[in-house]
C-alpha cells in the first residue's frame, strides 16, 4: 500500500541528474503497445525501481474501465492519488496522438497537485501496433512487446517498434514456454530499429530491471540538461523493401490506398 | 492579415476532429443509456436537450460574449433588434483579471456573475466538472488561435487566478473574439451537443451511422424557434433556466462507475 511510496524530497534526486527540472516540469514518458504485453506491469516495475529517488505520477488511458489505474494503485508501488485515469471515448490512439487534450490536462493537474514531480508516466490504452504518442504529449516513449505475442512481431516493425525511444521485449521469463528465442527477437528488433535502444525485460530478472532503470535515468538526465529532443515515431515508419535492384525505401507519405489495421 | 469569416470559425468549433478534448465526451448520452434510456428514445432525448440544457449553455455563451464587450450579437438575426444593438466598449489590454474592464465592469466580476448563473442552472457536480474540463480544452485552443483578442486575454487571466471556466463561457469569449453572431453561437452550441451525443451513440450502440445524423438535424430544428430569444440574452439573469433533472441524476451515477468509455 502507500507506505511503500515515501514522500520524496528534493535531496533524494539522483546526484547524477543535472539541475532540478530546468524544463520547469516533469519528464513525460509514454508507454505504448498492444493489449496484454505488460504495460501496467512495466510501469509498476519503473515505480518500484525508481520510486525511492524520483517523484513519480502516472496517468492511465483505459479503453473500457479504470482497470489499469486500479491495478497500479493496488500494486502498492505509488501513492494511489498519484495515479489518475482518463477516458478516451473508445479511441485510445486519438487520446495520445490526434487530440491529446485530456492527457495534457491530466499531466498538468498531476504536476500541480504533487509539485514538484520528476517523472510523469502516461500509459496508452492497449491498442494496435500503429499507435504512438505525439511529441506534443510526451518527451519520450517506450513501446512494449512481449515474447508471448510471438517472436516474429519485432521483425514486422511499425512506428513504435521501429522508432520509439526504447523498445521493451517483455516477459522474457516466458520465452521457454512459448518457444521464442529471446536473443533472436531482440536481434530482429535491433535491426528493425537501426540499433535504437532495446531492453529484454522480465520483472523477475533484476539485471534487466536495472537496465530499464538506467535507461529512464539517462533520458531524464538528458531531458534536464536540455539535450533531449522529443522524437516522433510517426504514423508509419518508412521501411526498406529489398529487391533485385537493391531495394527501395517505402515512406508511406503518398500511400492512401494502404490498408492499415485499425482497432475502432 | 484578413480574418476568417465567423461561419468558418463556427465550422471549426463544431468539427468533431477539433483537437480540444471533445472526443472523450458523450454529451450525457453514455450516462443516459447506462441509466436506462432506451435507444429508441434517443431522438426525443436529443430534442429535449436541444430545447433545455443546450439553451442554458447557449445563453451562457451569449451573455459572456456580450458582457465581455465582444462582437457577438452585432450581426443581427432577422427580426431581432433590441439587445443586439447594445453598444460594446473595447476591453483594454491588461495582465490581471481585475485590471481588465468590459462594459459591465471588471472582467473577473463579470465572469463570476456569468459562472454563478451557469452553475446555478447546472446542479450536478459531475456535469460542472466535465464542462470545466471541456472549457480548459477550449481555452488551450483559444489561447493558441486568438491570443491577442481582449476576450481571450480576459478569460486566460481569469483562469490563471480563479481556476477553469466552463466551456460555454470560453465559447462566449471566442464568439466575441471572432465576431460570431449571438444567434449562430446558440446554433453552434445546440449542434455541437447533439452531434457529440450522436457520435458517441455509434460507439455505444449498433446503428446505421446515418440514422443519428437525421436526429441531429431534428434536434437543431426543434431548437430553432428558441434561437432568437436566447440570442437576445444580455444579463446572467436572462440565461434560460430550463433544466433536465434526470440527466443530472444520470451524470452523478455515471461519475461513480468504473466502466465507461466517456468522461461524461
Amino acid at each position: 500500500m502507500p507506505d511503500t511510496a515515501p514522500e520524496s524530497t528534493p535531496e533524494s534526486t539522483p546526484e547524477s541528474l543535472p539541475g532540478s527540472r530546468p524544463a520547469g516540469r516533469a519528464l513525460r514518458l509514454g508507454v505504448a503497445g498492444p493489449v496484454g504485453v505488460g504495460k501496467s506491469s512495466l510501469i509498476a516495475t519503473i515505480c518500484r525501481a525508481l520510486g525511492e529517488e524520483l517523484r513519480i505520477g502516472v496517468i492511465t488511458n483505459d479503453i473500457y474501465t479504470d482497470e489499469d489505474a486500479r491495478f497500479l494503485r493496488s500494486a502498492g508501488v505509488l501513492d494511489p492519488e498519484r495515479i489518475r485515469a482518463v477516458e478516451t471515448g473508445a479511441c485510445p490512439h486519438t487520446a495520445i496522438r490526434d487530440d491529446v487534450t485530456a492527457n495534457l490536462l491530466a499531466a498538468e493537474d498531476l504536476e500541480r497537485d504533487f509539485d514538484p514531480l520528476d517523472l510523469v508516466v502516461i500509459e496508452s490504452g492497449g491498442d494496435n501496433l500503429t499507435a504512438t504518442f505525439s511529441p506534443a504529449l510526451v518527451d519520450a516513449q517506450i513501446f512494449v512487446l512481449d515474447v508471448a505475442g510471438g517472436g516474429d512481431v519485432a521483425r514486422k516493425g511499425g512506428p513504435g517498434i521501429g522508432r520509439a525511444d526504447l523498445l521493451v521485449v517483455n516477459k522474457t521469463d516466458l520465452a521457454p514456454h512459448v518457444g521464442v528465442d529471446v536473443g533472436r527477437m531482440v536481434a530482429d528488433a535491433a535491426a528493425a530499429r537501426e540499433n535504437r535502444a532495446v531492453v529484454a525485460l522480465s520483472r523477475r530478472d533484476e539485471e534487466s530491471v536495472a537496465e530499464l532503470r538506467s535507461w529512464v535515468l539517462g533520458v531524464l538526465g538528458r531531458f534536464r540538461a536540455g539535450a533531449h529532443v522529443a522524437q516522433d515515431p510517426g504514423p508509419m515508419a518508412p521501411h526498406f523493401h529489398a529487391d533485385e535492384d537493391g531495394g527501395y525505401v517505402h515512406s508511406h507519405d503518398d500511400a492512401p490506398a494502404h490498408d492499415h489495421a485499425h482497432a475502432h | 492579415m484578413t480574418s476568417p469569416h465567423a461561419l468558418s470559425v463556427a465550422m471549426l468549433l463544431a468539427d468533431a476532429r477539433l483537437p480540444s478534448g471533445g472526443h472523450a465526451h458523450s454529451a450525457s448520452l453514455e450516462p443516459a443509456l447506462l441509466g436506462g434510456l432506451p435507444v429508441a428514445a434517443v431522438p426525443a432525448w436529443l430534442i429535449g436537450r436541444a430545447t433545455t440544457v443546450s439553451l442554458v449553455e447557449a445563453g451562457t455563451a451569449v451573455v459572456t460574449a456580450r458582457l465581455l464587450g465582444g462582437a457577438a450579437g452585432t450581426t443581427t438575426p432577422a427580426g431581432a433588434v433590441p439587445a443586439d444593438t447594445i453598444p460594446h466598449a473595447t476591453i483594454p489590454h491588461a495582465t490581471g483579471p481585475d485590471g481588465v474592464r468590459g462594459p459591465a465592469g471588471p472582467a473577473s466580476a463579470v465572469l463570476d456573475r456569468v459562472v454563478d448563473a451557469w452553475a446555478a442552472r447546472t446542479p450536478a457536480p459531475a456535469l460542472r466538472d466535465a464542462a470545466r474540463l471541456l472549457g480548459r480544452g477550449y481555452l488551450r485552443l483559444a489561447r493558441t488561435l486568438w491570443p491577442d483578442a481582449p476576450e481571450v486575454r480576459a478569460i486566460t487571466a481569469y483562469d490563471a487566478v480563479r481556476g477553469p471556466l466552463p466551456r460555454a463561457v470560453v465559447l462566449g469569449a471566442v464568439a466575441g473574439a471572432t465576431g460570431l453572431s449571438a444567434a449562430d453561437a446558440v446554433r453552434l452550441t445546440v449542434y455541437d451537443d447533439a452531434q457529440t451525443a450522436a457520435a458517441a451513440l455509434l460507439k455505444l450502440e449498433p446503428l446505421d451511422p446515418l440514422t443519428p445524423a437525421r436526429w441531429v438535424l431534428e434536434a437543431c430544428a426543434a431548437a430553432e424557434p428558441q434561437v432568437p430569444r436566447v440570442a437576445l440574452c444580455a444579463t446572467p439573469e436572462d440565461i434560460p433556466a430550463s433544466g433536465s433533472p434526470q440527466t443530472e441524476g444520470w451524470a452523478e451515477a455515471h461519475a461513480l462507475l468504473s466502466q465507461r468509455l466517456f468522461r461524461a
